[in-house]
């Protein structure tokens, strides 16, 4: 059985000669949230319709639960919920009545599922506002609200706080997260706002015009987004002495040979220096550091597009 | 099934489509009123028993129901991909052909109830100005003919729903189809033969409202059976491009 609910293998999707989607291999692992970044038209959208079946994949693979979803949609889609674009629902109904006719359709057997669902992304139940008079806000919620009314295991939002306001996307990130923390859900969430992703998700996949650039846990990216002295020296492990018997410093990590990042940044790096010299160690250079992700995406995607 | 059929008819809660639907039946019955108050031999039309339930119905079915019917099915299964609902509803997921066949049965449905809504208004009408003129007999046989005329009128349109959804051009194309195809049934009923063969005439000739004999009864009976299962045809056709789009 494998550990990710949902992995593909050189997912490849051709639209005639252009290629949308090139070789992606995604690996969302049980329990996690899985931020799938990348600027508008990157190929976001595309990769989770094509996890979710709903537009042919050209070449690769992809695997739901452990097995590939073509010919077990019926066994697979009520474990998922989704939002992929923009939620359709009927414009002459409620959203009351919206999320009913889902929850019929989906044979939900919780009497309460609708009147949950929206409670959870604050919207009214039996309200008389009709569809057609949602704001956008108001459909991306109802959107949600749908995804999660048969309470699966495995969510897929595409861009789900697209048209919320700030307070609202603040509210949707807090439920997102909780249905993570507290209830054990799987959710794979795309975005083009690198803020939203750094705040909500565990694991990150960057996607820039279609090719997956890198795809880490957010403990490691974050040690991308700090401030560091960077030290080059001729002797590591005196080094390492020093700063831990004279100085009290752990928080320090050895790139190489010469190189070691120090993250306590407030060190008196003059003393530091002095010491090194008198143990015999050449300090080549020292530099304060401070790289943030957003300089980090922009520099493996090569530019703008990422908010 | 039941719950795709319950889904349908929830579907149409506050939908105008009803109410342009309640709205002609009314309409119809009103003017087909106002015509029999032309006299004749001294006698208003109206006076005259069953003349109210017998002469809304050649006007509501060459003029008014059939394009209603029509608009009311094809935007039932256009309003899917229409309103991008269609991806909600794969995710669930549902079985398409399934959901085509409910949407069909609710539009057939939705036929017999307003043939049956026009039945109601005119016998009201008719037993307030004279219901002593009025045998049991007589009522039930034009319950019988609205009832046939109900069922007999969506399938002879049936193929234009299926045409609209398959073309994908919005719903209202069908009402315009369906217009012109039950206002051409008025010359086909000027000949005995295109009568029977029309699909439109061909409801009046099963229901009862043209005198017909058994055999000419069969044969509008084949023909409707025909636009049915052409209509199937054209749906199975659309079913099926839409799994092409899918997978």
């Amino acid at each position: 059985m494998s550990k990710y609910v949902i992995e593909t293998k050189q997912l490849t999707k051709n639209y005639g000669e252009q290629t949308a989607v090139n070789a992606v291999n995604i690996h969302v692992e049980k329990g996690r949230i899985y931020g799938l970044l990348g600027r508008n038209g990157a190929g976001k959208t595309t990769i989770m319709k094509m996890i979710l079946g709903l537009t042919p994949v050209t070449s690769g693979e992809v695997d739901v639960f452990g097995q590939n979803i073509k010919g077990r949609e019926k066994r697979v889609y009520p474990r998922i919920g989704a939002i992929i674009e923009t939620p359709g629902f009927y414009p002459n109904l409620t959203g009351t009545e919206n999320l009913e006719i889902f929850a019929k359709l989906r044979g939900t057997a919780a009497p309460n599922a609708v009147k949950n669902a929206l409670g959870i992304v604050g919207l009214p139940y039996r309200d008389k506002k009709l569809f057609s008079k949602y704001s956008l806000g108001m459909k991306q919620r109802l959107g949600i609200a749908n995804a999660i009314l048969h309470d699966p295991e495995l969510l897929i939002l595409d861009e789900p706080t697209n048209g919320l306001d700030p307070i609202g996307i603040a509210e949707v990130r807090g439920f997102i997260k909780a249905l993570s923390t507290e209830r054990g859900k799987t959710i794979l969430i795309s975005s083009h706002i690198l803020s939203e992703i750094a705040l909500l998700a565990d694991d990150i996949g960057i996607i820039d015009h279609g090719v997956l650039l890198e795809e880490n846990s957010m403990e490691v990216l974050e040690e991308k987004n700090s401030k560091y002295i960077l030290l080059q020296v001729s002797d590591i492990p005196k080094t390492s002495l020093v700063l831990e018997r004279q100085f009290g410093v752990t928080d320090y990590s050895v790139q190489d040979d010469h190189f070691l990042r120090i993250y306590n940044t407030s060190l008196d790096m003059a003393a530091v220096n002095k010491a090194l010299v008198v143990q015999d160690v050449a300090v080549i250079s020292s530099q304060l550091c401070n790289d943030t992700l957003e300089d980090y995406f922009k520099k493996i995607t090569g530019g703008e597009g990422i908010a | 099934m039941k719950q795709l059929l319950w889904a349908e008819r929830k579907k149409l809660h506050h939908s105008k489509i009803v109410w342009i639907a309640a709205f002609s039946v009314i309409m119809t019955a009103i003017i087909v009123f106002a015509q029999g108050q032309f006299t004749f031999n001294g006698l208003r039309y109206v006076d005259g028993a069953g003349w109210f339930m017998t002469a809304t119905q050649s006007l509501a079915t060459f003029y008014v129901l059939p394009a209603i019917v029509a608009l009311l099915g094809s935007y039932m299964i256009c309003r899917e991909e229409q309103e991008d609902t269609m991806k909600s509803l794969r995710l669930v997921p549902i079985d398409e052909a399934k959901l085509t066949v409910a949407k069909m049965i609710v539009a057939m449905i939705f036929s017999v109830l307003i043939y049956l809504m026009l039945f109601m208004i005119t016998f009201v009408a008719e037993a307030v100005m004279h219901f002593r003129m009025l045998s049991v007999q007589m009522v039930f046989g034009f319950l019988y003919t609205y009832f046939v005329n109900g069922v007999g009128i969506f399938l002879a349109i049936s193929p234009i729903i299926a045409l609209v959804a398959r073309m994908k051009r919005g719903y209202w194309l069908a009402l315009v189809f369906a217009e012109i195809y039950s206002f051409a049934a008025l010359f086909a009923s000027m000949s005995e033969t295109l009568k029977t063969v029309y699909p439109i005439t061909a409801v009046f000739q099963l229901s009862g409202y043209y005198e017909a004999t058994i055999g000419n009864k069969v044969v509008s009976l084949v023909i409707l059976i025909v636009c049915m299962a052409l209509a199937a045809l054209i749906l199975t056709g659309l079913t099926h491009s839409n799994k092409r789009y899918i997978h």
